[in-house]
């Protein structure tokens, strides 16, 4: 029971990492239908923001925590986005109505181009980092075995919380949620009512790549340690999140976030640590076979 | 897009603010990530500042927009003055200081703009494009080029290529079959000609899923490991020779292109693109982590080498067996073995290209095309989508697994490490780059892809950055490839008519 | 309704629907509705937009799945029961050729290509499933002239022949119809069913239109069932017509009959008083 509670507070947050990115996946996805394959290299590239905003904290002296903490999180959501920005300004607006296809291999060179131009900047070798948050609760024994809660974990979900929350209520509330639901429907319409389709989908950017940044964030506070690759695996499984949740749908992505999280961790737990991709890909596959529009998608009827 | 007419008037705070907004975002983009560089140092990172960079950066940025702007608004001549000599100055400049570096150490870095003179290099060439569009701008009065115009002459151009092709193929096949007699080749030259020459295999395999069949395979290495690892491992156990393995490489990736493509081709395009990608990596996690059976990352060493109908190329055959120079009379070179190797590839590439201009013409080939067309279409008139896309995937595959098993019977050894996703995004780099269902082009885009890294050391680590802005700016400039033009597989013209009418 | 036992006496019945229903969530595109179609005849269903035309047709062709229904196709062969098979059997084995309300042909291949595909299934067989087309078999080359002679034949019936060579795309609009209806045939269908064939041709290709489809069914002597919104355009070639309306079908018999149906009169034409007059 402690192991899998202790599984349970790990897979969670993980989980939390995952849902982040696969909202981006799930808004961009919405808005103009295709797979931004890059994103999990913005996630990469927040998790390397966060590491130079640290350092160079470190080096200016700042060594309040919280305060250290908080700069880092505005740097990385103001400077990521415009990665986010930039990407579908030069990349896919040119391609705006083509096939799938083409955006789809435009977002893979895309992918290859972001983790190679960081490779080249910052160099091929692992990052590492001093844990910043340390300590926690035990909140249950057995045995030798403890159940560890830590503060870090407490912050990862009260921080994904509430950008949930935000982001669920900009959505539903703003104008900038309206244009978004709106473009969703049909940009050809949404456009003739005088609604700045370009802006509305450059601002959907911008918010996935916000939330992406602040996974990257997590990440790196979470497992100390980054590279250049880190984006691939986490897009492939934060992509598997939001087609689990039904992709287009915002909760969806949150909830097939936290599954593909549970999974993962889980099934390290209990089964091989070496097949827990397999496991993840595993479920992309069979989602995509069986109920390609995940589990809160709508369904989309052929039109002949 | 029209032409602008040159008269229209020109709003100059409005183009500044524009190149300022440029240049705003460049900083912000370099800001962080070019700006501080992490260094390892002891006991944990440092920091190298590299403003200067970015601050270059945004000024070309700036500069750059502003060329841009007036090449939009029709007045090429200022842009034409000013790139044109900085590209010259600048690339005399770069010459000047390799010439000078190679003398004696050390060039004059400070004049430069980047320390890294493949950017700086990069910076020379997009002013020349510049200047190119400027000139072109200038001679026909306009600084517009069409998206339809554009299209046209790409078209026509990758038309003229596809018929010099018929010519200029037999000479290519030709040099390519002298290549290892010449007096240029030497060994490395041979190593990267085997190179260029399994990329063009793999690229024509390729070709045919995605640029016939229409089929975005993302995991196509899957395959090429399936098939290394099934010669390697049939080698290990069951003492198999190379030629025994290759036809069953082929035919175990094939099972395997029908076994991972059967429940997965009824997708649709982009998330097929996805799953393929996903057991891609899921065939070479299986490779890392069955450790009894595949040696996991130590791989599988000692892979027997091709023998020349059981002659093999070692210089001491072993007791009872006569080698290849031997059983000519030879002296033993060690190129001998190599240049059988190059043989070895070209013939497997050439049978792939056949077998695709062959079976282009036949009923299958006709509906592959007919299914990147028209899937809805195509249930209409009867033909089977699922296995009709399965003989593409599975052909695709085959292919794969004969380039997988000359890989390992070349490299002696192999590992999963040789099968990640970037080697399967090279591949579909070449087939896009030159142009989806073009052969021809796959030939260039490999050259220009995998030789030219290959020869010009110093590009290596910009190799994958520049396919992958290669990518993204095909798909931009032109979605069907660069040489991309389709020739009909038969036209009613070189059809002899039958007397009798049908009813 | 009389009129029904008409139009099966009058021609041998080639497809029976019945009590075809279908749903997309809560909407009920299609209510219980049965017609038949005879061999060698122009059957149309009509109906204003939105009256379940079209779903029928997709039924009928195997791309939706109707809830409820047995659709049977008489075939010579032997009877099939459409609602079972998979799309590309119907056309495969049923013989059922169709063509698309926004037409959809291959259109970076070549008109004549294009007519190539559609007999795919021929030539497939012909070429021993590729393998003897590889070895370049005398057998395979061939069925290949014999589908050149079959394409050639509906390119010159369709005046196309001097655009063998173009790419489909590049067809103009009333071409392409036209093509698309070639390619149609060149399945030899026992069934061709047309979704709006008239659409977006102006008067004169309308008549044409008009014109190959009595030629279809009088000489190659099969059974053609369309779907029109436009009734003037069938009322002058149909030998049946069944109207739909909000899913239903409303007046079922021969072209005079349901002219004077009080039932049709209020559903449809009573939204055109402005008075359109002499059908066909």
């Amino acid at each position: 029971m402690a192991y899998f509670t202790q599984q349970l507070i790990n897979g969670l947050t993980l989980g939390s990492i995952y849902g982040l990115i696969a909202i981006g996946y799930t808004l961009v996805y919405g808005i103009i239908g295709m797979i931004n394959f890059a994103h999990g290299e913005i996630f990469m590239i927040g998790a390397f923001i966060s590491i130079i905003a640290f350092l160079v904290l470190g080096i200016l002296g700042v060594t309040w925590i919280p305060l250290a903490l908080l700069i880092v999180l505005i740097a990385t959501m103001i400077l990521t986005p415009v990665y986010g920005w930039a990407l579908e300004r030069v990349a896919y607006r040119p391609l705006r109505g083509s096939p799938r296809l083409a955006a789809l291999i435009t977002a893979i060179g895309m992918s290859i181009f972001l983790q190679n131009y960081v490779q080249l900047v910052q160099g091929a070798r692992i990052k590492p980092m001093q844990p910043v948050i340390s300590g926690g609760f035990e909140i249950m024994r057995e045995g030798s075995f403890t159940v560890a809660l830590s503060y870090l974990q407490i912050l990862i979900f009260v921080v994904t919380v509430v950008l949930m929350v935000v982001f669920t209520l900009v959505i539903a509330r703003t104008e900038l949620g309206r244009a978004q639901r709106a473009c969703e429907q049909d940009l050809g319409m949404a456009a003739l009512l005088g609604i700045d389709v370009d802006r509305t989908i450059s601002l959907t950017f911008v918010m996935g790549a916000a939330l992406a940044s602040v996974a990257g964030l997590i990440f790196l506070i979470n497992y100390g340690v980054i590279d250049f690759y880190i984006g691939f695996l986490a897009g492939i499984k934060a992509f598997t999140a939001a087609v689990l949740g039904g992709i287009g749908s915002l909760p969806g992505a949150m909830l097939g976030g936290l599954l593909i999280g549970l999974i993962e961790s889980f099934w390290s737990a209990y089964f091989t640590v070496e097949y827990k991709d397999v496991a993840a890909y595993s479920v992309l596959v069979l989602v995509l076979i069986f109920r390609p529009t995940g589990l809160l998608g709508k369904p989309d009827i052929e039109k002949v | 897009m029209a032409a602008t007419p040159a008269i229209k008037p020109f709003d100059f705070p409005d183009m500044f603010k524009e190149a300022g907004a440029a240049a705003i975002v460049v900083f912000a983009l370099a800001f962080a990530m070019v700006g501080f560089r992490t260094e390892p140092v002891p006991g944990g990172l440092g920091i190298t500042l590299r403003f200067a960079d970015v601050a270059m950066a945004s000024v070309i940025a700036f500069a750059g927009r502003i060329a841009l702007i007036l090449l939009r608004e029709g007045r090429p001549f200022p842009v034409l003055l000013t790139t044109l000599p900085f590209a010259v100055i600048l690339g005399a400049l770069l010459l000047a200081d390799q010439a000078l570096a190679s003398e004696n150490g050390s060039g004059f870095e400070p004049v430069l703009p980047f320390s890294s003179p493949v950017v700086n290099w990069m910076i020379v060439i997009v002013a020349a494009v510049f200047a190119g569009r400027a000139a072109w701008a200038v001679r026909h009065a306009r600084s517009t080029v069409t998206a339809e115009e554009r299209e046209a002459t790409m078209d026509r151009i990758g038309a003229r290529v596809q018929q010099v092709a018929r010519y200029a193929g037999p000479l290519l096949i030709g040099f390519a079959l002298v290549l290892p007699f010449l007096p240029i080749a030497d060994r490395r030259l041979l190593d990267i000609a085997i190179l260029v020459v399994t990329y063009i295999m793999l690229g024509w395999g390729l070709n045919i899923v995605v640029g016939l069949a229409g089929l975005l395979d993302l995991g196509y290495v899957a395959f090429y490991a399936v098939g290394a690892y099934s010669y390697a491992l049939l080698a290990q156990y069951f003492d198999m020779g190379f030629w025994v393995c290759l036809p069953f490489a082929g035919i175990m990736a094939a099972f395997a292109g029908i076994l991972l493509g059967f429940p997965v081709l009824g997708l649709r395009g982009d998330y097929l693109a996805i799953v393929t990608l996903g057991f891609g990596e899921m065939v070479r996690i299986i490779l890392l982590n069955w450790y009894k059976f595949t040696k996991g990352p130590d791989g599988i060493s000692g892979i027997p080498r091709p023998s020349f109908f059981g002659l093999p190329f070692t210089r001491y055959p072993a007791e009872g067996t006569v080698s290849f120079h031997g059983f000519f009379g030879l002296t033993y070179t060690p190129l001998d073995r190599i240049i059988f190797l190059y043989y070895l590839i070209l013939a497997l590439a050439l049978a792939t290209n056949v077998f695709t201009l062959r079976i282009r013409k036949l009923p299958v080939g006709r509906a592959w095309e007919a299914l990147r067309e028209d899937e809805t279409a195509c249930r209409a008139l009867g033909i089977n989508p699922r296995n009709t896309k399965l003989t593409a995937f599975s052909i695709g595959a085959m292919f794969a697994g004969f380039g997988g098993s000359f890989f390992a019977t070349r490299q002696g050894f192999i590992s999963p490490e040789s099968f990640t996703f970037i080697e399967s995004a090279v591949i579909l780099a070449i087939v896009v780059l030159g142009g989806m269902g073009s052969q021809i082009g796959v030939v260039l885009a490999a050259i220009l892809l995998i030789g030219m890294p290959e020869f010009f050391r110093e590009l290596h680590q910009f190799r994958m950055l520049a396919f992958g802005a290669a990518m993204v700016l095909i798909m931009v400039w032109r979605p069907a490839g660069l040489l991309a033009h389709r020739e009909p597989t038969l036209r009613l013209s070189a059809t002899k008519r039958l007397a009798k009418a049908v009813p | 309704m009389s009129a029904e036992a008409d139009i099966a006496a009058s021609g041998k019945p080639l497809l029976t629907v019945e009590h075809l229903t279908m749903r997309f969530g809560g909407l009920v595109a299609i209510d219980d509705v049965s017609f038949q179609a005879a061999d060698e005849r122009i059957t149309s269903i009509i109906g204003p937009n939105g009256a379940g035309k079209t779903t029928v047709f997709n039924c009928l062709t195997g791309f939706y799945k109707p809830d409820v229904g047995r659709l049977v196709l008489h075939h010579p062969n032997g009877d099939f029961l459409l609602e079972r098979m998979e799309g590309f059997l119907i056309a495969r084995n049923a013989s059922i050729a169709r063509t698309f309300q926004n037409i959809r042909l291959f259109p970076r291949m070549t008109v004549l290509e294009n007519l190539i595909v559609a007999q795919h299934n021929v030539l497939m067989r012909a070429s021993a499933f590729t393998l003897g087309g590889l070895l370049g078999s005398a057998r395979y080359r061939d069925a290949e002239e014999e589908a050149v002679d079959l394409a050639r034949y509906w390119l010159d019936r369709m005046g196309l022949t001097d655009q063998a060579d173009w790419e489909a795309g590049n067809l103009p609009y009333g071409d392409q119809r036209r093509l698309e209806i070639a390619r149609a045939m060149c399945t030899k269908p026992v069934l061709l069913c047309l979704d709006e064939p008239a659409a977006g041709l102006n008067l004169r290709e309308s008549a044409e239109l008009n014109e190959l489809l009595v030629f279809i069914r009088d000489e190659h002597r099969i059974g053609l069932l369309l779907v029109e919104h436009d009734m003037s355009v069938v009322m002058g070639i149909s030998d049946h017509i069944v109207v739909l309306d909000y899913g239903r079908k409303i007046s079922d018999g021969t072209p005079d009959f349901v002219r004077n149906d009080p039932a049709v009169i209020r559903a449809y034409l009573g939204e055109e008083e402005d008075g359109e007059e002499g059908y066909g």
